[in-house]
C-alpha cells in the first residue's frame, strides 16, 4: 500500500507542470584535526600523526519543493577520509500527506541511533563525535521506504517512524559484500519541554557475500568438503535473522544537559557475536559554552555453547574457536571534552578520549588516549 | 568582518534596544493565537492556523529583534535554534522560517499576505497588521 502510495504520488507530481521548482541549498562542515596519543595504537582512524582528513566532512543539500506536497531532496557528502570524493549519500522524493504524516522514497539514513539522521552534522550535537561505542554499525543509509507521523499528545511531542527496504555494500572497505534484504524498523521518540525518550527496533535477513581471498572463506570449504556442514553453518552469515533494539533518553534541565542510550545487536547464527553497547554523558552549558563528560561500554561476545563443537578434530577445532574469538570484544571510553559556540552557526569542539580495551580472556589490556580539535558549522 | 562589528554595536547600545517584540499577523485573519502556538509555530511543530490555513512565518535575520524575540517567545538562544532547525533541515523533516532584513520588510509581507505571521519592534507596529501578543 504505502509502495503503491509513494508510486502514484510520485507520477501525479511529474504529470503535473511544475514551472518555477524553488531549489533550496543547506551545507554543513566539520574540520577536525586529531591524532592518538600512543605511537602503537590507531584509534578512530588517528595514528600518531596529526590527521586534519580523518574526520572532516563537508556537505551540501539541495531541495526543491516539485509541488505544494512533494519534495525532491539530494545531499551529496564529502569525506576525508575517502579523499573528500563526493558522495550522493541520501537522495529520496517526500510527499507531505497532511500536518502529521509524511512519506519518503529513495536512499535515506536507517534510524538505528538517536543521532542517526544527523550523524554527520556535528554542529547539531556536543562531542567531536557521536559516543563510537554506541554508534558502531558500520553502515548508515538504506534504499527504501520511511513513513514518519507526528503528533501532539497534550504536552507530549510524538515522532513515529516506520522504514522499510534493503541495503548492500561493502562495510569498512572489506572485499566481502553484506546484503540486507527486508529491512524492516520502527523508530518512535517522545519529547515533553526538557525531557525526550526514545525506543527503536530494526531486524533485516543478513548476509555476507565472503570475498575467497577471506580466511573464513577458506575455513568454511575445508569445514563443508569434510562434510562439517553444521560446523560450517554455525559461522557463516548467510540470510540471518538479524534483531537490533535501541532504549535511550535525553534531558536538557536548567542548563544540564544528560544523555544516554543502550543498544543491542542480535546478528544471529554466525560468528558474528551479540553485541550489547551503552553510553551515559553530562553536560553543563554556561551561554556559549558546554562542557562535558561521556562513559562508554561495549561488550560483544559468543555465547560459550558455540565454542569446541568437534574437540576430535583439534586443529579446525581451534580454527572455528579462533574464528569467534576474533569478534569478541570488550572495550571502555571516557571522553570530556567542550563546544563553545563563537557565532551564531559554528562552533568550536575540543574532546580528549581514554579508550581501554579489556578483553578478559586473553588478560591484555591497552589502553590509548586520542585528541581531537575541530570546528562544526551550518550555512 | 561586517557581522562583527555590527555585534559589537549592539552589545554597545544593547540598554537602549532592549525593546519589546508585537507578533502581528494579517487583519484579516481572525484565528486564535497564543504565546504556546507562537512558540510552535517558530519550532515548525505547527504548520497550519486554527482555521486550517497553512502558516507561513518569517524571521529576521541574525538582529537584536530577533535575538529578543528567540530569547522571549521560543526560549532558545539563536545557537540552540541553529542546532535545533540544523537537525530538521538536514533529515527532510522541516524547513525553518524564511529571514527577511528588518522591522519594515517583515511589516509589508505580513501586510500582503493573509497567511503571514512575524515579529516586529512594539513600536513600529502600524494598521496595516494586527498584533497577537507583546513580549
Amino acid at each position: 500500500m504505502n509502495k503503491l502510495s509513494v508510486a502514484v504520488a510520485v507520477c501525479c507530481a511529474l504529470a503535473t507542470n511544475y514551472v518555477n521548482a524553488e531549489v533550496r541549498i543547506n551545507g554543513f562542515a566539520s574540520i577536525i584535526g586529531g591524532k592518538s596519543l600512543d605511537s602503537e595504537q590507531t584509534i578512530y582512524g588517528y595514528d600518531d600523526d596529526i590527521s586534519f582528513k580523518n574526520e572532516s566532512v563537508f556537505a551540501l543539500q539541495l531541495s526543491a519543493d516539485l509541488q505544494e506536497k512533494l519534495t525532491a531532496t539530494a545531499q551529496i557528502v564529502a569525506r576525508g577520509d575517502n579523499d573528500f570524493d563526493a558522495d550522493f549519500e541520501w537522495a529520496y522524493l517526500t510527499y507531505q500527506l497532511n500536518d502529521e504524516i509524511q512519506i519518503s522514497a529513495g536512499k535515506m539514513r536507517a534510524p538505528f541511533y538517536k543521532y542517526s539522521d544527523f550523524l554527520d552534522v556535528g554542529y547539531a550535537y556536543r562531542w567531536v563525535r557521536p559516543p563510537q561505542s554506541v554508534y558502531s554499525i558500520a553502515f548508515s543509509t538504506y534504499e527504501g521506504l520511511s513513513l514518519l507521523y507526528d503528533t501532539q499528545m497534550g504536552d507530549w511531542d510524538s515522532s513515529l517512524q516506520l522504514i522499510y527496504g534493503s541495503y548492500d555494500g561493502n562495510l569498512n572497505g572489506s572485499a566481502s559484500k553484506t546484503i540486507l534484504n527486508d529491512f524492516t524498523g520502527i523508530n518512535w521518540s517522545v519529547t515533553r519541554d526538557w525531557f525526550s525518550a526514545r525506543v527503536a527496533y530494526l531486524q533485516a535477513e543478513s548476509s555476507t557475500e565472503l570475498s575467497t581471498d577471506s580466511s573464513l572463506y577458506g575455513l568454511l570449504a575445508t569445514l563443508n568438503e569434510n562434510g562439517l556442514v553444521e560446523q560450517a553453518k554455525s559461522l557463516d552469515i548467510d540470510e540471518e535473522d538479524a534483531r537490533f533494539y535501541a532504549l535511550g533518553f535525553s534531558i536538557d534541565y536548567n542548563d544540564v544537559l544528560f544523555d544516554a542510550e543502550y543498544t543491542k545487536l542480535n546478528p544471529g547464527d554466525s560468528l558474528l557475536p551479540e553485541e550489547t553497547q551503552y553510553y551515559a554523558s553530562i553536560g553543563y552549558r554556561m551561554d556559549e559554552i558546554i562542557v562535558h563528560f561521556t562513559y562508554e561500554d561495549n561488550d560483544d561476545a559468543n555465547d560459550s555453547s558455540s565454542y569446541d563443537q568437534i574437540p576430535e578434530i583439534p586443529a579446525l577445532n581451534a580454527a572455528i574457536n579462533g574464528s569467534f574469538d576474533a569478534f569478541n570484544a570488550q572495550d571502555n571510553v571516557y571522553t570530556i571534552g567542550v563546544r563553545y559556540d563563537f557565532h551564531p552557526s559554528a562552533a568550536f569542539k575540543i574532546d580528549f578520549s581514554r579508550y581501554e580495551n579489556n578483553i578478559t580472556d586473553t588478560e591484555t589490556e591497552t589502553e590509548t588516549d586520542v585528541v581531537a580539535v575541530g570546528v562544526d558549522l551550518v550555512f | 568582518m561586517k557581522k562583527i562589528i555590527l555585534a559589537g554595536v549592539f552589545s554597545l547600545c544593547s540598554i537602549s534596544t532592549f525593546a519589546e517584540v508585537a507578533v502581528i499577523i494579517n487583519p484579516s485573519n481572525a484565528s486564535n493565537i497564543d504565546a504556546d502556538t507562537i512558540k510552535k509555530i517558530y519550532l515548525g511543530k505547527s504548520k497550519s492556523f486554527d482555521n486550517g490555513t497553512k502558516v507561513n512565518p518569517v524571521n529576521q535575520n541574525d538582529n537584536a529583534i530577533a535575538d529578543e524575540f528567540n530569547d522571549k517567545v521560543v526560549g532558545k538562544s539563536s545557537n540552540q535554534l541553529n542546532a535545533y532547525w540544523s537537525k530538521l533541515i538536514f533529515t527532510g523533516k522541516g524547513t525553518p522560517p524564511v529571514k527577511l532584513d528588518n522591522d519594515q520588510a517583515v511589516l509589508d509581507f505580513v501586510a500582503a499576505n493573509g497567511d503571514a505571521i512575524g515579529y516586529v519592534e512594539s513600536g513600529k507596529v502600524n494598521d496595516k497588521v494586527k498584533v497577537v501578543g507583546k513580549f
